[in-house]
C-alpha cells in the first residue's frame, strides 16, 4: 500500500486540492468554499454544486476532510454543514504543494537555463 | 427565471443517487440559487448558462456518485486513502472484477443471456435503422449552404382540374422582378436525350438547367466552370455539365473531359465543367445538366418547368408565399388575359422550402414507422425486464447467502448492474449489426428521396450506445429496486416460498406483460389499417388490363418529323407482333401511371361558340397508335378504334375517354368536333390554322396519375401523326406488348430489344417494365409502408407473446405446489387450466383494453398516409383485438397443458 502511495505522478485532482486549500485556514461550508475556490483563483475554477458536494463527499470518505458537528457550528444557519481539514487531509494538501512547489522548481531551473 | 432553472436542477438531481441525494440535495439547490442569483447581478452572465453549466457539471458527476454509492466498500477503506491518494487503481480493479465476474455470470446462463441479447437486438437495430433513415432525410439539412433559404414554387389552379402545376416562364420573370424578395431564381426541368459519340448509343436523363440554378445551389463544379449566362441563349444550348458519376461511368474518369465536345440527340454540345460527388440535384437519377434559356417574355403558360429561389437576406418563407401570392393579382393585366381568370381557375402558389418539398412525400410515414420501431423497443423491454424479474427470484437465494457473507448491499446491486450492462451493450452491439443490413432492406424496399445520403453514422451509433446503455441500468436497476426493499434474512428463512412480497411481484409481471400487449395491439391496429388501404388499393380500378403486358421505350432524336418517327414505331410494333407468342403491339407517347401520365391542354368545341373572357376546357392528351387500346385491354366503348390509315394519311380524328364524353357531350360525344391548341399570346384564342378534329371513339376510363387520384379525368387520344395538328411530341415512343396468355412478358425483352437493334441500332431502348409492375409501382408507398409495419408488428406481436408464455409458464412453475395439492384434493385438470387461463385472460382482457385506448388515440396520426380506410376503421378495431387474444391464449396454451398435467406425488415431493 505504501509503494503506491509513493508512485511518482499520482497527484490529487483539482477540485480535491483546491476543496483542501480553502478549508486550509478554517472550517467553511460548501458555498463558502465555493466562493473561496472562485476568488483565489480569480474565476479559473468554479466549483459547480454536483461537483462540490461529490467532491466532499469523496474527501470526507477518505478521511482528509470532516464535517464538523452540531456544537461546533460557528453560524447559525443551520441548513449549512461546515467542513474542515483533518490530520491526514492537512499532510495531503502539504504533500501536494511539495509536489506542486517541485515542478515549480525544475520549471524554474529549466527557465533559468535557457535564460542563461 | 431562477425559479424554472432551480426546478430544472431539482428534477435533475433526482437521477443522483439516493445516499447523495439525502446528504447535499438541499445544500446543492440552495447553493445554485445564489450562485444564479451572482452570476445575474454581479458577473454580467446569464442566469440561463450559468444553470446550463451546472446542469451539464451535475451530468458529468452521474456516473462517479452512482459509483462512489454502489461499489463495494472495501473492507479497510479508510486505510489506503489515508495518505491522500485516490484508490483509482483500485476502484479500476473492482470494475474489471465486477465486469469479469458478470461476464462468466451470463455465460453460464446461456439460453437467458441470448434471449435477451437477441431481443434487445432487435429493438435497438430496428430503432438504429429507423433512425439512420429518418436522420438523413428529415433531419439533417439538404446538403447546400443555407439550404433553409432555398424555396420552390408551386401553382395550382384547381379550377381547370388539372394536378398540380409547376412554373412558367412569365411566372419567373415575375418573380425575377422582386430583388428585394429573392435574391436569385434558377429554373430547370427534367428530360432525356441520346448520348452519341462513345460506342453505344445511350440514353441519359437530362436536367435542362438555367446557368441561375447553381448561384441558388450554391454548388460550384468539381472541376471546370459553372454555366455562364450566355451558355443559353433563344437559338439554343451549347454547354453541359456532367454529373460525377457520369463522369466516371461513361468518360472514365477522363481528367481531359472539359472542353471535350459530346453529342445530344445529334447536337454537338460542349462539356464545360465536372458536379462534385454526391450532388444530386434534384435527385441522383441525372446523368448530365444542359445550360437551360428561359424567355424573360415568355408565356403565363407552359407550366413544363420547376423553379427553385433562394430568398433574399432577412426574408421569411411565409413572407416570400404572402408576397408571391399579391403578385399573382398582376397576372390577368399583365399577360393580357381575362380579369376572372384568377379567380374561376382558383389560381394560386405555394412558396415552400425545397427541404419541405423533397421531403413532403415520406415525412408522416417516416415519423409513423419511427414511433412504430419505438413500440417495438419498449416491447423488447418489457420482456427482458421480465426475464430479469424472473431471474432476480430464482437467485434471491444465492444473493441472501452473499449478503450474509457480508457482501453490502451495494455489491450486490454492483453485481445485478454489470451484468444488465454487459446485457445492454451486448444487446445494442448486436443491434447495429442488424441495423446495416436492415437498412439496405428498407432502402431497397421503396423509393425514398435522399437515399445517398442515408447510412449508419455517428448519431445513429450514438443512440445506440444511449439505448443501450440506458436499458442496461433500467434493466440492472429492477433487482435492485426489489432488494431495496427486501429482507435478505426472511428470504434466508422462508427459502423464497411464502414471502410476503409475492403477490405484489406478481402485479408487477402482470403489469409489464398488459403493457406490451396493448403496445402490441396498437401496432396490430396500425398496419391492420394500413393492409387495409392496400387492399383498398389494389381494388382500384386501373382501367388496363395490366397482367401480359411489357411496356418498352423508344426512343427518337427530338426535332425529328413525326411522320419519320411514326414509320419507325411502327415498323418497330409489326416486327414484334410477329414474334411468335405475341397478340398485339400498340404505340403511345405516354404508359398510364408511368412516365409522369398525359399532357394536358386547352381545347375548343365545335358544336360550342367560344365565350369571350371564359377560359376554354382543359384535357389530358397523347397519340396513339393502332392496337393500343387492344393491347391494353382499354375498351372501345362507341365508335370505332384506332386504324393504320389513321396515321399514315394524318386523318383529323380524336378518340376521347368516357369521363370526355360525359362532362363535355353528356356523353354523345361521336362526330362532335374538337380543335386543339390555343393561342396564350391572343387571349386564349383558337389557332386560326387549327383544323377541327372529328371524335370518332369513345373508350373506358383509365388512371393517368396514380391510384390514389381521386378522380378520373377527360382525356383525348389522337393518331400519331395528325395534319397541322399541335405539335404531340413523338420522339419518346412507347410499344404496349401484349404476350398470349400463359406467358411472361418480361421474357420478351431480350428478343424486342433485339428487333429495334437490327432495325435501328442508334436507337436505345428504355424504361421496360411490365405494366403489372409499373401499377406495383403506383401503389409503392402505401405498399411499402404496410410492409416495414407489418414486420415491425410481427416483431412486436412474437415478443409480446413470448413474454405473455414466459409469465405463465412462471406462474404453473412457482404454483406447482399448490397445484398439486389441488389435484390431490381431487381438482379435475380442467379446473386447473380453467385456474392458470383465468389469471392470463385477466393480462389479456387488460391490455387489451389499454391497446384499444391507444390505438383510438394514435391512428389519427395515420390520417395522412391512409387510403380511403377510415383511422377508426371498425373492421380494424374488431379485427386485431380477436387476434390479439387468440394470439394471447395460443401463447399460454402450452404452459396451462403443462399445468393440468401435473402429478401431485411428483409436485409435493420436489420440495
Amino acid at each position: 500500500m505504501a509503494g503506491s502511495g509513493k508512485r511518482a505522478g499520482s497527484r490529487l485532482k483539482t477540485a480535491w486540492f483546491h476543496i483542501l486549500l480553502a478549508l486550509a485556514d478554517g472550517a467553511r461550508h460548501g458555498y463558502a468554499i465555493r466562493s473561496s475556490v472562485k476568488e483565489r483563483t480569480d474565476g479559473a475554477v468554479k466549483l459547480y454544486p454536483a461537483t462540490l458536494y461529490g467532491s466532499i463527499r469523496e474527501l470526507s470518505e477518505r478521511g482528509l476532510i470532516e464535517p464538523l458537528e452540531g456544537d461546533d457550528d460557528p453560524d447559525d444557519d443551520q441548513r449549512r454543514r461546515y467542513y474542515r481539514l483533518t490530520k491526514a487531509g492537512r499532510d495531503a494538501l502539504a504533500k501536494e504543494v511539495e509536489r506542486l512547489q517541485a515542478i515549480l522548481d525544475e520549471a524554474r531551473a529549466t527557465r533559468a537555463l535557457g535564460g542563461a | 427565471m431562477i425559479r424554472i432553472s432551480l426546478a430544472a436542477y431539482a428534477a435533475l438531481l433526482r437521477l443522483m443517487p439516493p445516499g447523495f441525494r439525502r446528504e447535499f440535495g438541499a445544500e446543492a439547490v440552495a447553493d445554485l440559487g445564489e450562485i444564479l442569483e451572482e452570476a445575474r447581478k454581479y458577473e454580467g452572465q446569464t442566469v440561463i448558462g450559468t444553470a446550463l453549466r451546472a446542469c451539464l457539471d451535475l451530468l458529468v458527476r452521474l456516473p462517479g456518485a452512482w459509483w462512489a454509492e454502489l461499489r463495494p466498500e472495501p473492507a479497510g477503506s479508510g486505510h489506503g486513502a489515508r495518505d491522500g491518494r485516490p484508490g483509482m487503481g483500485e476502484g479500476l480493479m473492482n470494475v474489471s472484477r465486477e465486469l469479469r465476474l458478470a461476464a462468466r455470470t451470463l455465460a453460464r446462463r446461456p439460453g437467458f443471456t441470448g434471449i435477451a441479447i437477441l431481443t434487445l437486438a432487435l429493438g435497438i437495430g430496428a430503432n438504429v435503422a429507423i433512425f439512420s433513415i429518418v436522420d438523413a432525410i428529415l433531419l439533417q439539412p439538404l446538403p447546400y449552404q443555407d439550404s433553409d433559404r432555398i424555396v420552390e414554387f408551386r401553382h395550382h389552379a384547381p379550377g381547370l382540374d388539372l394536378p398540380e402545376l409547376n412554373s412558367s416562364p412569365g411566372l419567373i420573370a415575375l418573380y425575377r422582378e422582386q430583388a428585394s424578395l429573392y435574391e436569385t431564381i434558377g429554373a430547370f426541368g427534367r428530360g432525356s436525350a441520346n448520348l452519341t459519340g462513345g460506342d453505344e448509343a445511350t440514353r441519359v436523363q437530362v436536367l435542362s438547367a438555367e446557368p441561375s440554378l447553381f448561384d441558388v445551389l450554391r454548388v460550384p463544379p468539381l472541376m471546370g466552370r459553372p454555366f455562364h449566362a450566355d451558355d443559353a441563349t433563344e437559338e439554343g444550348s451549347r454547354a453541359a455539365l456532367l454529373s460525377y458519376d457520369t463522369w466516371r461511368a461513361r468518360f472514365g474518369s477522363d481528367p481531359g473531359i472539359v472542353g471535350r465536345t459530346i453529342e445530344l440527340d445529334g447536337t454537338p454540345v460542349e462539356v464545360v465543367g465536372v458536379m462534385p460527388a454526391g450532388f444530386a440535384f434534384p435527385d441522383d437519377e441525372v446523368d448530365l445538366y444542359r445550360a437551360m434559356w428561359v424567355d424573360p417574355d415568355g408565356p403565363f403558360g407552359s407550366f413544363g418547368i420547376s423553379t427553385v429561389a433562394r430568398l433574399a437576406p432577412g426574408v421569411s418563407v411565409e413572407a416570400a408565399q404572402a408576397r408571391s401570392r399579391e403578385l399573382l393579382g398582376r397576372v390577368p393585366e399583365r399577360f393580357d388575359m381575362p380579369e376572372s381568370f384568377l379567380e374561376s381557375a382558383g389560381f394560386g402558389v405555394t412558396v415552400e422550402t425545397r427541404r419541405d418539398r423533397v421531403v413532403a412525400d415520406v415525412e408522416s410515414t417516416l415519423w409513423i414507422i419511427l414511433g412504430t420501431v419505438a413500440f417495438v423497443l419498449l416491447i423488447a423491454c418489457a420482456n427482458v425486464a421480465n426475464l430479469f424479474l424472473v431471474r432476480a427470484e430464482s437467485r434471491q437465494k444465492e444473493m441472501a447467502v452473499r449478503a450474509a457473507m457480508g457482501a453490502g448491499r451495494p455489491s450486490v446491486a454492483g453485481a445485478f448492474l454489470s451484468e444488465s450492462l454487459l446485457l445492454g451493450l451486448g444487446g445494442g452491439l448486436l443491434g447495429v449489426v442488424f441495423a446495416l443490413g436492415a437498412v439496405d432492406w428498407l432502402l431497397a424496399l421503396g423509393d425514398l428521396p435522399r437515399e445517398a445520403e442515408v447510412g449508419v453514422g455517428a448519431s445513429s451509433l450514438l443512440l445506440a450506445v444511449g439505448l443501450s446503455v440506458v436499458a442496461g441500468l433500467s434493466f440492472g436497476a429492477i433487482p435492485m429496486a426489489r432488494y431495496a426493499g427486501s429482507r435478505f434474512a426472511a428470504v434466508l428463512r422462508d427459502g423464497g416460498r411464502a414471502n410476503t412480497s409475492g403477490r405484489e411481484r406478481h402485479r408487477a409481471r402482470n403489469l409489464l406483460v398488459a403493457t406490451q400487449l396493448a403496445l402490441g395491439l396498437v401496432l396490430l391496429v396500425g398496419s391492420g389499417l394500413m393492409l387495409r388501404s392496400f387492399a383498398e388499393l389494389r381494388a382500384v380500378d386501373v382501367g388496363v388490363r395490366a397482367e401480359g403486358v411489357l411496356t418498352v421505350g423508344l426512343n427518337r432524336n427530338s426535332g425529328e418529323a413525326p411522320e419519320t418517327a411514326a414509320r419507325f414505331y411502327q415498323e418497330a410494333a409489326d416486327r414484334i407482333a410477329a414474334l411468335p407468342g405475341v397478340e398485339r403491339v400498340g404505340i403511345t407517347t405516354n404508359v398510364p401511371l408511368a412516365s409522369g401520365g398525359a399532357n394536358g391542354g386547352s381545347f375548343y368545341i365545335e358544336s360550342r361558340p367560344r365565350v369571350e373572357d371564359e377560359l376554354p376546357p382543359v384535357a389530358l392528351y397523347r397519340a396513339v397508335g393502332p392496337d393500343y387500346f387492344e393491347s391494353l385491354g382499354i375498351p372501345v366503348l362507341g365508335g370505332r378504334s384506332v386504324e393504320r390509315a389513321d396515321w399514315e394519311e394524318s386523318r383529323r380524328v380524336v378518340w376521347v375517354n368516357r369521363r370526355f364524353a360525359e362532362t363535355f357531350f353528356d356523353g354523345d360525344a361521336i362526330g362532335e368536333r374538337i380543335a386543339w391548341g390555343v393561342d396564350t399570346d391572343e387571349n386564349d384564342a383558337p389557332l386560326p390554322d387549327t383544323p377541327w378534329a372529328e371524335i370518332v371513339g369513345v373508350v373506358g376510363d383509365v388512371r393517368e396519375f396514380g391510384l390514389q387520384d381521386e378522380e378520373m379525368r377527360p382525356s383525348a387520344y389522337f393518331p400519331l401523326v395528325v395534319d397541322g395538328s399541335a405539335d404531340l411530341e413523338v420522339e419518346t415512343g412507347f410499344l404496349t406488348i401484349r404476350v398470349a396468355e400463359g406467358q411472361d412478358p418480361s421474357d420478351f425483352v431480350a428478343a424486342t430489344r433485339s428487333v429495334v437493334r437490327e432495325l435501328a441500332p442508334d436507337v436505345p431502348v428504355t424504361a421496360t417494365r411490365t405494366m403489372e409492375e409499373i401499377v406495383a409501382e403506383a401503389m409503392e408507398s402505401v405498399s411499402a409502408t404496410m410492409i416495414v409495419l407489418a414486420v415491425a408488428t410481427a416483431m412486436a406481436l412474437f415478443l409480446g407473446a413470448i413474454g405473455l408464455a414466459g409469465v405463465v409458464s412462471y406462474v404453473v412453475g412457482q404454483r406447482t405446489r399448490e397445484i398439486g395439492v389441488r389435484v390431490a384434493l381431487g381438482a379435475q385438470a380442467g379446473d386447473v387450466s380453467r385456474m392458470i387461463l383465468r389469471q392470463s385472460l385477466g393480462v389479456t382482457a387488460a391490455g387489451t383494453l389499454l391497446g384499444i385506448v391507444g390505438a383510438w388515440a394514435l391512428t389519427g396520426l395515420m390520417e395522412a398516409i391512409l387510403f380511403q380506410v377510415s383511422t377508426t376503421d371498425p373492421v380494424t378495431f374488431v379485427t386485431a383485438p380477436l387476434l390479439l387474444v387468440s394470439i394471447s391464449l395460443l401463447a399460454t396454451w402450452v404452459p396451462v397443458r403443462r399445468a393440468s398435467r401435473i402429478d401431485p406425488i411428483e409436485a409435493l415431493r420436489s420440495e
